[in-house]
């Protein structure tokens, strides 16, 4: 699992790649920490090349949401597979997020 | 310029940095006693007389103050209220907050004859007391509080601007169109203060209704369905749902549903409540079908209501078509929605409501 971070002019972008399991978990809530100090950005998580996401990714997704709104950043969830969506229905997320 | 004027104004020239001092307390008491009762309003604004101010009254009627003390509106205050009924609340606030010079207080709302309109505004002329302050010299020094709506504070600004920019005598013509409309902006204020009374008992009667349960009677709207939501109908299919997985529930606003039912045809909170008992039961089948096997443990509280509404489509025969349209209403309309609708029949439709 990795997660690079890029900035676009007001986009932070961070960009997914793996399985988000329990195990790869404390390592991306490390690195997606830029995310949440972010003021007034457009937050984008491309999960292109996201393959899975459990309880621990969706609670990383969360504080990012939670933090986003709290310092005037909107989140934008991109390109999640049918998987992933399927969980976001199931749990109930899918309208925490703006998802594209 | 006289003497005595001259040295009234030598006394504001030395007063000026204490009225500025009273200044910042009358404000910052004016602004936590409004937050503390709960009174919200349009703005508090303070503002001490300019030194050519006071020599332009004093130019005028001078001779009629010994001393500065005498001048009343050095410092001013004004809250300025939404409604004409806070106005009130906020005088009788004022009056605990403030020792009150009755004598030189004024309700200038109450001095219009039947047949006349014009200026209203209540004043107040006031000393900070020693439980707000205990500082002799801020004490000792009075100030003027006006108290208005908004509209009474614009027709009053208006009036100023127009008959003090001209330099001319109005003609009686228009003076008397200017007054019609502090007439109107009356009959305004009250408008308002009546709907906003009126909305109030109207939402204490539709919380009245939810406790009782006579939901049938309620008209679904946004207002109604907000009361409805402050009961947490859903809350013990969310809690069923996560009981699951041992689930932790994310709280998540719920209001977007209200489009959800009226478009499910819904028009009382108790056509909600019937379609809730008819899909509850197959609503917390759908989540353990989708769920069990899972081992995700966190969801929103939007679970409960979005399964009730896929469970009511999927009976009443609405299919994948229905089902879009619901993520439609609820995701926003995009490319993915036919694609979720799908996959959420797939997952149905070997359930038992669904045969």
């Amino acid at each position: 699992m990795t997660t690079e971070i890029k900035e676009n002019g007001n986009q932070l972008i961070a960009l997914f790649s793996g399985r988000l399991d329990t195990a790869a978990a404390v390592q991306t809530a490390e690195d997606v920490k830029p995310l949440l100090e972010a003021q007034n950005k457009e937050i984008i998580l491309e999960c292109e090349a996201l393959d899975y996401i459990s309880s621990s990714g969706l609670r990383i997704f969360l504080s990012i949401r939670k933090e986003a709104a709290a310092h005037g950043s909107k989140v934008i969830v991109r390109n999640i597979n049918s998987n992933i969506r399927q969980v976001f229905v199931m749990t109930g997320f899918i309208s925490l997020f703006e998802i594209e | 310029m006289d003497l005595h004027s001259e040295l009234l104004l030598e006394e504001y020239d030395s007063q000026l940095p204490l009225i500025e001092r009273l200044e910042k307390v009358v404000e910052a008491t004016l602004k936590d006693a409004l937050d503390r009762n709960g009174i919200q309003i349009t703005a508090v604004e303070t503002r001490i007389k300019t030194r050519d101010s006071l020599a332009g009254k004093l130019a005028l009627k001078g001779s009629k103050y010994q001393s500065l003390s005498d001048i009343t509106d050095i410092l001013g205050a004004r809250v300025i209220t939404f409604y004409t009924d806070d106005v009130d609340r906020i005088a009788a606030m004022a009056e605990k907050l403030f020792d009150i010079d009755w004598e030189n207080s004024v309700d200038k709302r109450r001095l219009h004859d039947t047949d006349s309109f014009g200026y209203n505004s209540l004043h107040y002329i006031c000393r900070l007391p020693k439980t707000v302050i205990d500082d002799p010299e801020l004490n000792a020094i009075r100030f003027e509080l006006q108290l208005r709506t908004t509209l009474q504070h614009a027709w009053a600004s208006i009036n100023h601007d127009i008959g003090y920019k001209t330099g001319v005598e109005i003609p009686r013509e228009y003076l008397r169109r200017i007054n019609r409309l502090a007439g109107i902006l009356e009959m305004a204020d009250d408008e308002f203060s009546r709907i906003r009374t009126e909305i109030t008992d109207y939402r204490r009667r539709v919380q009245q209704l939810v406790q009782n349960g006579q939901l049938s009677e309620v008209q679904l709207d946004g207002d109604t369905f907000r009361s409805y939501l402050r009961a947490r109908p859903f809350e013990a299919l969310n809690r069923r749902i996560a009981a699951l997985n041992q689930a932790e529930i994310q709280e998540v606003p719920l209001d977007n549903y209200l489009g959800v039912f009226i478009a499910l045809g819904c028009k009382t909170l108790g056509d909600i409540e019937q379609l809730k008992k008819k899909c509850e039961e197959n609503a917390y089948i759908l989540a353990r079908h989708q769920l069990g096997n899972t081992d995700l443990d966190i969801i929103s509280s939007s679970v409960g209501i979005q399964n009730i509404c896929i469970v009511w489509i999927l009976t009443q025969g609405g299919g994948k078509i229905g089902l879009t349209r619901l993520f439609n209403a609820l995701n926003g309309e995009n490319e993915h929605n036919s694609l979720l609708a799908d996959m959420t029949y797939e997952q149905a439709k070997g359930l038992a409501f669904m045969k």
